[in-house]
């Protein structure tokens, strides 16, 4: 099936693929899609880079010294629609995991009282100073579940709070050293924090949003126009690699292994491999197996770039203040996620795409989300540094 | 009209975080061989600050008018930050890196990016680099005067607007014969118009 499209009108206009990576747990699918061989199968060769930070990952994509990206789903809309930076039209081709990510507090803080986010509401509540909070990018997914989990305890990230960005590798050093109370960031890095003993993991990203989006496969809107075919080769190679790392507990692990290799995350395979496989531990004595843990595919429907995915980025960067005029919040993303694109790409690898482009999620303060009125969402909220919209 | 004196750039320098290994060596490297640069080119350097959880405040107190950043540095996406919180009063943030094949400043420039990435970091490279990264900012302190200088006029115009107004109530005079009376008696007192106007505003207030 796979070697008969490869010939003619459908043949991938260029067969090497410069891949920008973050050394993080969820770039799995698209390591190994490379290691398995899974993008010779559909005709092209996948070259990964391993990438220093997000902004210096997307100035190489929008310079095209980098095809596509492993990208914070957040930050991609984010370079769409020119914040802190050139608006420069963009695509996604698919979104390459769900949950998996965590936040995670000082030890010192849970002495405190502050063991959730009740308790740390109360904290912040008496004054006695300001707490510090990081994340990884300013418009990316861990700012947005951060803002939105203060938010939803009654503390505003903006005035009660200070934000900061910190790269993910520099976060549980510096959340034992003090210089933080706590932070939003991916895999391994979150359960590093809880190893060292610095931090205990008070809520996973699924606890503020289950099956929530995360980091997406990206690229500049020009490049795919301009190589459709291949580009439905590589969703369509990730894909499959999705599909394998989700298929069993042998098959995380064996990912793991590959990605504690200094080529790729370069971190220990204790601290990759147990949340790959839902084993979680907080610092605090709790240990569990999770129902919704870090996930490459789940059938597919972990992949599929529904439009209210990108919509609700896009409802929070104009929460926060970071749009400050309403977007034409569907045209957005309808251009921007390549549905159809991805459809095809499905098809080939033989994945099943649900039929619609919208989704509905009840988030952790029991709001709905379903891709419906977002303008009126994003100002639905009583904690926010929104821009009433112009008359 | 006097053009704003000159002051010398004010910038501060990233420092690559500690750490060992390959990427960091080659990051220190190219560090000191900026800072070389920059001294042997006489641009005041106010502050090499590391790379870590307080470099934004840091940038908050000092007010730097360019931040100088290698491009390799995981540091750059705490400088994102400090974009997005700056962004109505954008500074030059210019980037360095030791990569041979990076697009040209005019790419960059067109984009309307301040960052820079540049080729090379040999000491006497640094000065052209910055030099176009000072044109720009130049260009920018530029556009703001000039906004400037279009209120003042604004401003002006009211004031005058409304002198001839008050001349025109208390002497009975047409307006274009209350302005040519402003007129003459500013070129008389060797007064600008504007501040003869506010003179008259002023007696007018007291009477």
């Amino acid at each position: 099936m796979t070697g008969a499209f490869i010939t003619g009108s459908d043949q991938p206009e260029k067969t090497v693929i410069k891949i920008g990576f973050m050394p993080l747990t969820d770039c799995a699918s698209l390591v190994m899609a490379s290691v398995l061989g899974l993008d010779e199968k559909y005709g092209i060769k996948l070259a990964l880079s391993r990438e220093h930070s997000w902004s210096g990952m997307r100035d190489r994509l929008l310079r095209g010294e980098l095809d596509a990206a492993h990208v914070l789903y957040g930050l991609l809309y984010g370079v769409e629609m020119g914040i802190g930076c050139s608006a420069t039209p963009m695509a996604l081709l698919m979104n390459l995991s769900r949950n998996g990510q965590a936040l995670t507090l000082s030890n010192s803080l849970a002495r405190q009282g502050a063991t959730d986010l009740a308790g740390l509401a109360g904290l912040v509540r008496k004054g006695t100073r300001r707490f510090t909070f990081a994340h990884t990018f300013p418009t990316g997914n861990h700012a947005m579940f951060l803002s939105y989990w203060l938010a939803a305890g009654g503390i505003d990230p903006l005035r009660d709070a200070q934000l900061v960005t910190v790269p993910p590798s520099q976060m549980a050093a510096n959340l034992a050293a003090g210089h933080m109370d706590g932070f939003c960031a991916g895999e391994p890095w979150s359960a590093r924090a809880v190893a060292d003993g610095g931090g205990f993991m008070v809520a996973s990203s699924q606890d503020i949003w289950p099956d929530h989006p995360g980091k997406a496969l990206g690229a500049r809107a020009d490049f795919v126009d301009a190589n459709p075919h291949a580009c439905r080769a590589l969703v369509a190679a990730v894909l499959e690699a999705g599909r394998w790392i989700d298929e069993s507990d042998e098959h995380r692990f064996a990912a793991a292994e590959v990605l504690a290799s200094p080529a790729w995350v370069g971190a220990d395979l204790g601290a990759i491999a147990a949340r790959l496989q839902g084993q979680y531990e907080d610092g605090m004595g709790k240990r569990w197996q999770d129902p919704d843990p870090l996930r490459f595919h789940a059938d597919g429907d972990a992949n599929f770039p529904y439009l209210s995915d990108g919509m609700w980025f896009l409802t929070q960067h104009r929460r926060w203040g970071l749009l400050r005029a309403a977007p034409d919040y569907l045209a957005v993303a309808s251009r921007v996620n390549r549905v159809g694109l991805y459809r095809e790409a499905a098809l080939l690898a033989g994945v099943a795409a649900p039929s619609g482009l919208l989704r509905s999620s009840v988030l952790i303060d029991g709001k709905v989300w379903n891709g419906l009125d977002p303008e009126a969402y994003a100002a639905s909220f009583p904690i926010h540094k929104l821009t009433p919209a112009k008359t | 009209m006097k053009s704003p004196p000159q002051r010398t750039l004010r910038i501060v320098v990233v420092n690559t975080a500690p750490g060992g290994g390959a990427g960091e060596e080659a990051q220190a490297r190219r560090n000191t061989a900026l800072r070389i640069g920059l001294l042997e080119s006489g641009y005041d350097i106010v502050a090499s600050l590391p790379a870590d959880i307080f470099l934004p405040e840091r940038i908050a107190q000092i007010q730097p008018d360019m931040i100088i950043i290698d491009s390799e540095s995981d540091a750059r996406d705490v400088l994102e930050h400090i974009v997005i919180a700056t962004r109505d009063e954008p500074r030059p943030i210019v980037l360095f890196t030791d990569d041979q094949t990076a697009s040209s400043m005019d790419a960059a420039i067109a984009a309307g990016v301040s960052a820079y990435i540049v080729a090379g970091l040999q000491a006497e490279r640094v000065k052209p680099v910055l030099d176009v990264a000072m044109v720009r900012f130049r260009r920018e302190q530029k556009l703001l005067d000039e906004l400037s200088d279009t209120r003042r006029q604004l401003a002006d115009r009211k004031l005058i607007e409304r002198a001839k107004g008050v001349l025109m109530a208390k002497n009975r005079l047409s307006e274009e014969e209350a302005y040519q009376k402003l007129r003459s008696m500013a070129m008389n007192k060797k007064l600008k118009l504007a501040e003869l106007a506010q003179r008259v505003l002023d007696v007018e207030d007291l009477l």
